[in-house]
């Protein structure tokens, strides 16, 4: 019984002109369950973002399976969205134009782009900017866009590449509660990816700890904190050695 | 923003002139250039052969409106300026996209383009007017040479500058070609078609009057020509300052068009 997001022995290979080959995933085998909220953290340059550009379907792997409820992932699909870390908003279009883009490509009827649309500028916490262009948004505003037109066209699966890297530490802190609050009105099967330790243990039901490139799977840590998590749990002993486990998982596989 | 700005935005409205500080400052210093140009011709002696005033200017073109030569004269220039600005847009837009989009065909044809856009093309107006002949043709001909580059550098600039995060966007979403065409395309090149335009729009104008320098009877370029062949040198003046004047409107009417159309470039 395949387990709902599975991937196993993915290898992919990058063949820039004038350049090296770059192998970003070798061996690669994961497992995702549904429902769950996964973060992957690795160094830089492991192949975490490439992976998730695989999930996407995006990118094909030169070998290796990726399957999900047991069919592989050839192309890009309505049950995956992705939340970009450049947020990725059209900026001709306003809030609620961008929000509909998915369901405008699915060739959906505009009354009901314009109401899933609404219902997600409300829970997003963007009421009253409908009628905004992205320029004139903050950055955690535009990421919340973001969200919510991955959101739109109700993906099964909600894949983050690294969100909230382009935001300030404040904006960072509040986007994750804000986060972890429509993820639980929405119940999607997550995955996270992060550089940030503190980020992937507050928000995840797991953590995947990649090795460095050719990324593979090192190890992974299971979050046994309760749900709904409060931001006090980030000070707490349970979380802090949590933390300093990852961390040495981590560090032998950054260089300097 | 500098704090004289936040401060502003507290106190009243300000006054007119207050509001448009910069503008006025660049009205004024026209003004006072019209004012020496007058003032110095108290003191020095005018040969009207040569030299002419503002005050004889304004009379030459109140002469020329009157006589509705100038109006004739812009209408006839106005149709070449059209016609070539049209066909440059037809020609220049499409060829650009796909230099922009096909890169062995933009690697091909760049270096030709720039030599040609670099090249005093206006040296070669009495080449084209001999192919093409004197009037409607000819003049046609040397607009579209002028005005065409501009739209095809601006069109596969715009094409070049295209945020691949967004094509990957809309391919994450479920989108086929003809929706990255049409969505993320489109949208993104147009404000560099429109900005192409402006300098297209600048360059038509020197086609026309040129073209018509070396063979036209008809126009305000022969107009201009004309004029300074008999020494009227303040119609002719008339002549050049309202073509002087109709270029800045139609500039900077399509640049406050850009802005109000295109408000997210003002970031980039």
């Amino acid at each position: 019984m395949p387990a709902y997001i599975q991937a196993r022995n993915v290898r992919l290979t990058f063949c820039p002109p004038n350049r090296a080959a770059v192998t970003a995933l070798d061996a690669f085998d994961m497992d995702v369950e549904e429902g769950e909220f996964l973060s992957i953290v690795g160094p830089s340059g492991c192949g975490k973002s490439t992976f998730l550009n695989v999930l996407l379907g995006l990118i094909k792997p030169d070998s290796g399976e990726v399957t999900m409820h047991g069919r592989k992932i050839t192309g890009p699909g309505s049950e995956r969205a992705m939340v970009f870390q450049e947020f990725g908003l059209l900026p001709w279009r306003t809030v609620q134009h961008n929000i509909e883009l998915g369901l405008e490509l699915k060739r959906t009827a505009a009354a009901k782009r314009r109401l899933v649309a609404e219902r997600l500028v409300s829970l997003v916490g963007l009421g009253g900017f409908e009628s905004h262009y992205p320029h004139e948004l903050s950055g955690g505003m535009k990421q919340r866009v973001g969200l919510a037109r991955a959101l739109a066209t109700d993906p099964d699966v909600l894949l983050m590449d690294e969100p909230f890297a382009a935001l300030d530490a404040q904006t960072r802190d509040l986007m994750q509660v804000e986060l972890l609050r429509i993820w639980r009105e929405a119940r999607k099967t997550v995955l996270f990816v992060t550089h940030q330790i503190d980020e992937a243990i507050y928000l995840s039901d797991r953590v995947l700890v990649m090795s460095k490139r050719p990324g593979r799977t090192k190890k992974i840590f299971d979050i046994k904190l309760p749900r709904p998590r409060e931001y006090e749990m980030r000070v707490t002993p349970e979380f802090n050695d949590l933390k300093l486990e990852i961390w040495n998982t981590l560090k032998d596989e950054i260089a300097i | 923003m500098t704090v004289e700005c936040l401060v502003d935005e507290r106190l009243p409205r300000a006054s007119f002139v207050k509001r448009h500080r910069d503008a006025m400052l660049g009205v004024l210093t026209v003004a006072l250039f019209f004012a020496v140009w007058q003032a110095i011709f108290l003191v020095v002696p005018l040969n009207p052969l040569f030299f002419t005033t503002p005050s004889l200017i304004a009379a030459g073109f109140v002469d020329l409106v009157e006589s509705g030569d100038l109006l004739h004269d812009l209408a006839v220039s106005a149709v070449p300026f059209g016609l070539g600005l049209l066909a440059a847009v037809i020609v220049g837009v499409p060829l650009g996209i796909l230099m922009g989009w096909r890169v062995r065909i933009g690697y091909a044809l760049d270096p030709l383009m720039t030599v040609f856009y670099a090249s005093p093309l206006v040296a070669l107006a009495p080449l084209l007017v001999i192919f093409f002949g004197v009037g409607l043709a000819g003049k046609t001909v040397i607009v579209f040479t002028l005005a065409v580059f501009p739209f095809i550098f601006n069109a596969a600039s715009g094409v070049r500058a295209v945020d691949r995060l967004l094509i990957n966007v809309v391919r994450s979403l479920g989108g086929r070609e003809r929706d990255i065409y049409l969505k993320i395309l489109f949208p993104s090149v147009l404000p560099y078609i429109v900005a192409g335009a402006r300098i297209a729009i600048g360059r038509a104008l020197i086609a026309v009057l040129v073209g018509e320098f070396f063979a036209a009877s008809e126009g305000i370029g022969y107009a201009i020509s004309r004029f300074g062949d008999i020494f009227a040198i303040d119609r002719m003046f008339a002549c050049i300052i309202t073509v002087m004047v109709i270029a800045v409107v139609l500039t900077e009417g399509i640049r406050w068009a850009e802005r109000a159309a295109f408000p997210w470039r003002a970031s980039q």
